[in-house]
């Protein structure tokens, strides 16, 4: 029965898409004032974020629509990343939208992943989950496919839509196999079907629904879409989508493994172990070949989408509940990192040249790119030690010799990700300059943004006890 | 009429089981999924996606149909399936297009100016 709690759980959600139409709206009338509409769009992100924060502050939960969408500390925690990162992203995109003379529509493409995103985190119907995915994803393919003054940029969007529609029918298979042996698509029905021993419908249900999911979140062997799309993509898009559809995807992930089929367990958890261990080297070993720092942070990405897989396969023994932890603190993490370096590319170039003895002439944001490598590699106190150091508690505490494989590799990876990383500070600290002194004008949302994320990175400890408060109260786990 | 001929009609006109449906299901995904692999023209790769989109919805609908307590729910999804096949072939083709603008070819094979 829909009643007021409804539109109050609702809330996050029909701002977004109040303000999704209203740019668009106000982009029609105001073809021209490419401020009014970013300010419009960034207010709409704020809004979102404000809404999903006065509800975690009231305590704000239950279940609606017949327990198909569901209100808890978990997803309001999924939603307030989705939306912080919205905001950034359509700060770095607003001068640059408004070259291309398309800003309402870009800006709406980045809401209605938004919207898509802030949906998923919520649904606990397969087919709620599938059709809030394809509400992220779909505009997601235009975004990246959007600049028209590159070449690239189609070229990269259409490889992006190619793989993406087909992982989307096998993740859709999956999900109607499994509807089909549990003759419903809420999770808690779900797991009743998943336990016991498993009929071969239901594994076959269940290894198109992580394949699919492997395809989305970009890991190995899946991730050959990953490079092109993001150095394709226009920077503000490769930033967003790397952190904001990507960490909603493995909150929903999650929850569909935790809720769904718990009894499964030991299955799920080994193929994530199988998939962490090979995402990690496949993109760490691809990033440290790249001299173009968007590829590079492209394949930096695919490795990083393996740390967390790690921590799913750590989801087993004593550190399940810490596990979860891990994978709501990375998903911070690695979002303003992540957000920071991607937005200085913007400011400074694609090149690893063009990086050279960027602290000579702009010193702050060679500090503030040095944060956000610093902080990719796992160096405390930057936000990514914390997000490794959790999945390597969690992983500790599993007692299981599979678990402590994927976080020996962990560990591996993380040394083999230095060079690369350290490259880019490199070229900063100690190379002639090669781009001249004078900054360029303009950009000043941007710069901005660029300190306040490298800001939040290097004082993300100050976020560790809220966040791991408000695991323990997730219901998850 | 012979009886083997009727009983050979009956057979022909009793509404089929639920395996049949989902074997056809199945089929039609194999075959899209084949073609998506080695096709190497995207309109027709986005063609074998429609067949594997339509594989998936067969199955949904079958199962919904056979399915004691799903009360005609998986009707209304496979409703919601075919609206976003067709939003993602929309948007696909129009990028489909801008490639085609900047390249004059579609052929996923020819379009590689990024690599590594």
């Amino acid at each position: 029965m829909v009643t007021g709690q409804t539109f109050v759980a609702l809330l996050p959600e029909l701002v977004a898409v109040g303000f999704l139409i209203l740019v668009l709206m106000v982009g029609v009338f105001f073809q021209r004032s490419v401020g009014v509409v970013a300010g419009l769009a960034a207010l709409g992100a704020l809004a979102v974020f404000g809404s999903a924060a006065g509800l975690l502050a009231a305590g704000f939960s239950g279940e609606f629509f017949g327990g198909g969408f569901v209100v808890d500390n978990f997803a309001l925690y999924f939603k307030l990343i989705v939306a912080g990162s919205a905001f950034f992203a359509v700060l770095a995109a607003a001068r640059w939208s408004g070259d291309t003379g398309d800003a309402p529509e870009y800006l709406t493409l980045i809401l209605a992943v938004v919207l898509g995103s802030i949906l998923v985190v919520s649904m606990r119907d397969l087919f709620g989950i599938f059709l809030a995915i394809e509400l992220a994803t779909i505009p997601s393919y235009a975004m990246v496919a959007f600049d028209r003054r590159r070449r690239e940029s189609a070229e990269g969007g259409m490889k992006y839509l190619i793989t993406g529609v087909v992982a989307s029918s096998v993740l859709l298979y999956g999900i109607v196999l499994i509807y089909g042996v549990s003759g419903s698509a809420l999770l808690g029905d779900v797991a009743r079907t998943f336990s016991g021993s498993l009929s071969p419908v239901a594994l076959l249900g269940l290894v198109l629904l992580l394949s699919g999911f492997a395809f989305k979140v970009s890991a190995a062997p899946f991730h050959f879409w990953t490079p092109d799309a993001y150095q394709g993509a226009p920077t503000s898009a490769a930033a967003f989508l790397s952190v904001a559809p990507k960490a909603a995807l493995f909150a929903v992930l999650l929850r569909i493994l935790l809720e769904g089929m718990p009894e499964a367990r030991p299955t799920w958890t080994a193929v994530m172990a199988f998939l962490a261990i090979l995402t990690m080297f496949v993109g760490n070993l691809a990033a440290l070949r790249q001299r173009n720092v968007r590829r590079m942070l492209a394949y930096s990405s695919v490795a990083h989408s393996g740390y967390i897989l790690a921590a799913f396969a750590a989801l087993q023994g004593q550190g399940a509940g810490q596990a979860v932890e891990a994978v709501l603190i990375y998903s911070a993490a690695y979002a303003v990192m992540n957000l920071g370096a991607f937005l200085v590319i913007d400011l400074v170039g694609e090149d690893a040249k063009s990086f050279n003895g960027l602290f000579r002439t702009r010193p702050a944001l060679a500090a503030s790119m040095g944060v956000f490598m610093a902080s990719l590699v796992g160096i405390p106190p930057f936000s990514g030690f914390w997000g490794k150091a959790w999945i390597i508690f969690s992983g500790a505490q599993s007692g299981s010799v599979l678990v402590y494989v994927v976080v020996g590799a962990l560990v591996v990876n993380s040394v083999l990700s230095v060079p690369y990383y350290f490259g880019i500070i490199r070229n900063m600290f100690f190379e002639k300059p090669t781009l001249d002194a004078a900054e360029p004008p303009g950009g000043g949302a941007l710069k901005a943004s660029v300190y306040v994320l490298a800001l939040l990175t290097a004082l993300f400890f100050l976020l560790i006890v809220p966040i791991s408060a408000l695991a323990g109260g997730s219901g998850l786990g | 009429m012979p009886a083997q001929a009727q009983s050979v009609l009956d057979a022909l006109l009793a509404s089929p089981p639920l395996q049949a449906y989902l074997i056809v299901g199945a089929i039609m995904f194999a075959i899209g999924a084949w073609g998506a692999l080695v096709r190497r023209n995207a309109v027709v790769i986005f063609m074998c996606v429609e067949l594997m989109i339509n594989g998936v919805n067969l199955t949904l609908v079958a199962f919904a149909d056979f399915l004691p307590n799903a009360g005609g729910l998986g009707v209304g999804y496979a409703v919601l399936v075919i609206a976003i096949a067709a939003a993602e072939i929309a948007v696909g083709l129009a990028i489909v297009l801008a490639v085609f603008r900047s390249r004059r070819t579609v052929n996923v094979d020819e379009v590689t100016s990024m690599r590594g």
